[in-house]
């Protein structure tokens, strides 16, 4: 499979694909949080609104074989890797026909069907997970690659560190990306890290890395699709995708307010990924006003599944524990 | 498949057993790899010696000193199907790995909705091995079988553990080998058979007077006082449980109901250990024909001290069996 050409600027039909991948996802998580508020479903999702261009660009990148891990804000990823939005908002409503049969969650989508292997919600729990699942694409010989997301809150677990270390003595396919929006919760990723930070910290183990810019779909695209040849070969690598989200961690917290200023939030809204892509391709307002709707009308489709969707049966309870 | 192999029988100890069963299992399914901190050389007890010379160190993989990465890597690979084996020698070991073995491992096949199987068998070194202090005389039993998702074997002899690891190795979940350290040692017979192997209690030794439900090396200690108490006419039922999640209920039920007496015996401490499941469902399933309160026997409440009298002194043996069981057998005289 070559590589896209470059500049991916003149792809008019990949910029299509682009936006219209960020549209969905934009258009879901507003829905979802709509619904969430007006108490359609429980528990709480979080939002990765500010941050389309990372799951995206990533992804986009990528063969169809190749498989996805996530992590408690996986909404982009699942639907950049194409997960059907109607299952997944089914999944968020909990209903039996949900991407997990209503026994996951927003936090735990998985659609083993598209290659989106897991949303571990504990932070930086997925990301041993996928250099096993890269050990096991190696020992039978098969060629995908394993990407895992992961937010900065993951960047002083340990276990990150332990799995960058396993993947590159057993040179296996894993690209990890960091999505480092500038906060855990509340906590800056400036404080939390001390060093030289997580790229320097992976080339210390070996990996290619790089940091890009996260509002910037096509560098995104760019910079994994300058490295993701080389990973299937067994050379891992890390992306840290530097982004923000515009909305709070989770319901429970304003987008400013707490912990971040109103001016921070509006400086970064000049940056969203939507609006940095409009400027840089030549799509005209009505093909992107015109995406936008269609995304809206599906992702208005994908509600209405959800809503009148059945619930699990109480027997689903005690079905795939263990066993049989 | 019965090979003229099947039919011998050999003498084999308890660890050696385990190294027979990972070695047929290998033989037979490309899909086994075993993971873990000196595996290809099969260090500290030499359960996996000689597995990386017959089928390589891409089979049998040493991994860094990273419990938690292995785990998460076992259940990764488990996965897309592979059937990894992780070994964490000494169980409290595994304390690093947990979050990928409870989090991860035990629960993706639910949290899924039934898409993803994670064919992932832990082995673990748990139990007092004489003298190795707090941290490497650790019991991990009780915890594990309160997690939904995993399930937790605790063979008492060699034929056991090479019946349920072939088991363990079939299965298409999450399954806890947790090996008694004291029996790595212990001779029995042994076939190397690939027949059936199914869960559930056996009653190791019958008896009428009392039940001692016992598990991995209690069943060893209860055999010894049975003997003991048998020259003092009491005939003690040794049920070996083979398995403590799932848990043969049914199994309890029956022996106890025939019996009236039951001591139940587990290496954790007594509160919040498992000897208190045990006795729940002893009391549960034989309300009405006990003819005394349900036993209990379990560790001290205490870490393991490095002192060897000290640390006997801590865990269950066959001398606290038999003095539970006659005063169990003398209660209400």
């Amino acid at each position: 499979m070559s590589a896209p050409s470059h500049p991916l600027l003149d792809d008019r039909k990949l910029d299509f694909q682009l936006y219209r991948q960020m549209s969905r996802i934009r258009a879901f998580e507003e829905a979802a949080y709509r619904a969430y508020e007006a108490g359609e479903f429980s528990g709480t999702i979080h939002a990765s609104i500010g941050q389309e261009a990372v799951a995206v660009g990533v992804v986009s990148a990528l063969e169809p074989g190749d498989l996805v891990y996530s992590h408690h804000r996986g909404h982009g990823h699942a639907l950049a890797k194409g997960v059907d939005p109607a299952k997944m908002m089914a999944e968020l409503f909990g209903r039996a026909s949900g991407s997990s049969s209503g026994k996951g969650g927003s936090m735990h989508l998985i659609d083993v069907s598209v290659g989106f292997l897991g949303s571990m919600a504990v932070v930086g729990g997925g990301i041993p997970m996928a250099v096993g699942t890269a050990l096991a694409v190696h020992q039978r010989g098969d060629e995908a690659v394993v990407v895992v997301f992961f937010g900065d809150g993951a960047i002083n677990q340990g276990v990150l560190y332990e799995s960058m270390n396993l993947a590159a003595i057993w040179g296996l396919p894993v690209l990890f990306v960091c999505e480092n929006n500038g906060y855990a919760i509340s906590v800056t990723s400036e404080y939390a890290t001390g060093g030289l930070g997580l790229v320097e910290r992976a080339r210390a183990f070996g990996l290619r890395a790089e940091a890009v810019d996260g509002q910037d779909v096509i560098a995104m695209r760019a910079s994994v699709s300058a490295l993701v040849e080389e990973v299937r070969r067994g050379q891992p690598a890390l992306v840290e995708a530097m982004t923000y989200r515009l909305v709070g961690h989770s319901r429970g917290d304003p987008a400013h307010g707490i912990y971040r200023s109103k001016d921070e939030v509006d400086e970064w809204r000049l940056r969203d990924p939507l609006a940095v892509f409009a400027a840089a391709t030549d799509l005209t307002d009505e093909e992107r006003a015109t995406i936008e709707a269609e995304e809206r009308l599906r992702i208005d489709q994908a509600l209405q599944y959800a809503r009148l969707a059945p619930e699990p049966e109480p027997s689903a309870l005690m079905t795939d524990v263990w066993g049989a | 498949m019965t090979t003229a192999a099947d039919s011998e029988q050999l003498t084999a100890t308890f660890a050696e057993a385990i190294r027979h069963a990972l070695e047929d299992a290998m033989a037979a399914d490309d899909s086994v790899l075993v993971l873990g901190q000196d595996v290809a050389v099969g260090f500290p007890f030499g359960i996996t010696r000689g597995l990386a010379e017959r089928f390589g160190k891409h089979r049998v993989r040493d991994t860094p000193i990273s419990e938690a990465a292995t785990m998460g890597c076992g259940t990764g690979a488990a996965l897309l199907g592979l059937r990894p084996v992780v070994e964490v020698d000494f169980g409290g070991f595994v304390m690093l790995g947990l979050d990928q073995l409870v989090n991860n491992a035990a629960k993706l096949r639910y949290m899924s909705g039934g898409q993803l199987r994670i064919p992932l068998v832990v082995r673990l070194g748990q139990g007092p091995l004489g003298g190795f202090g707090a941290q490497h005389s650790t019991v991990q039993h009780g915890w594990l079988a309160n997690v939904p998702g995993l399930a937790v074997c605790v063979p008492s002899n060699p034929q056991e553990a090479y019946d349920l690891m072939r088991w363990g190795l079939r299965q298409s979940d999450p399954v806890v080998f947790a090996e008694d350290l004291r029996l790595y040692r212990a001779k029995g017979p042994l076939r190397r058979h690939e027949a059936e192997i199914t869960l559930g209690a056996r009653i190791a030794r019958p008896g009428r007077d009392a039940t001692a439900i016992v598990f991995g090396h209690a069943v060893t200690d209860a055999l010894q006082a049975a003997d003991a108490l048998a020259q003092q006419g009491i005939e003690l039922e040794v049920l070996d449980l083979r398995s403590v999640s799932p848990l043969d209920i049914a199994a309890i039920g029956n022996s106890v109901r025939r019996t009236g007496r039951a001591i139940c015996v587990s290496d954790d401490p007594l509160l919040g250990g498992f000897s208190a499941t045990l006795a729940a469902v002893a009391g549960d399933q034989a309300h009405g024909e006990l003819r005394a309160p349900v036993a209990r026997l379990g560790a001290r409440h205490a870490p393991a001290p490095y002192n060897q009298a000290l640390e006997r002194r801590l865990f269950p043996s066959s001398d606290s069996i038999l003095t539970a069981v006659r005063e169990l057998v003398q209660w209400g005289a």
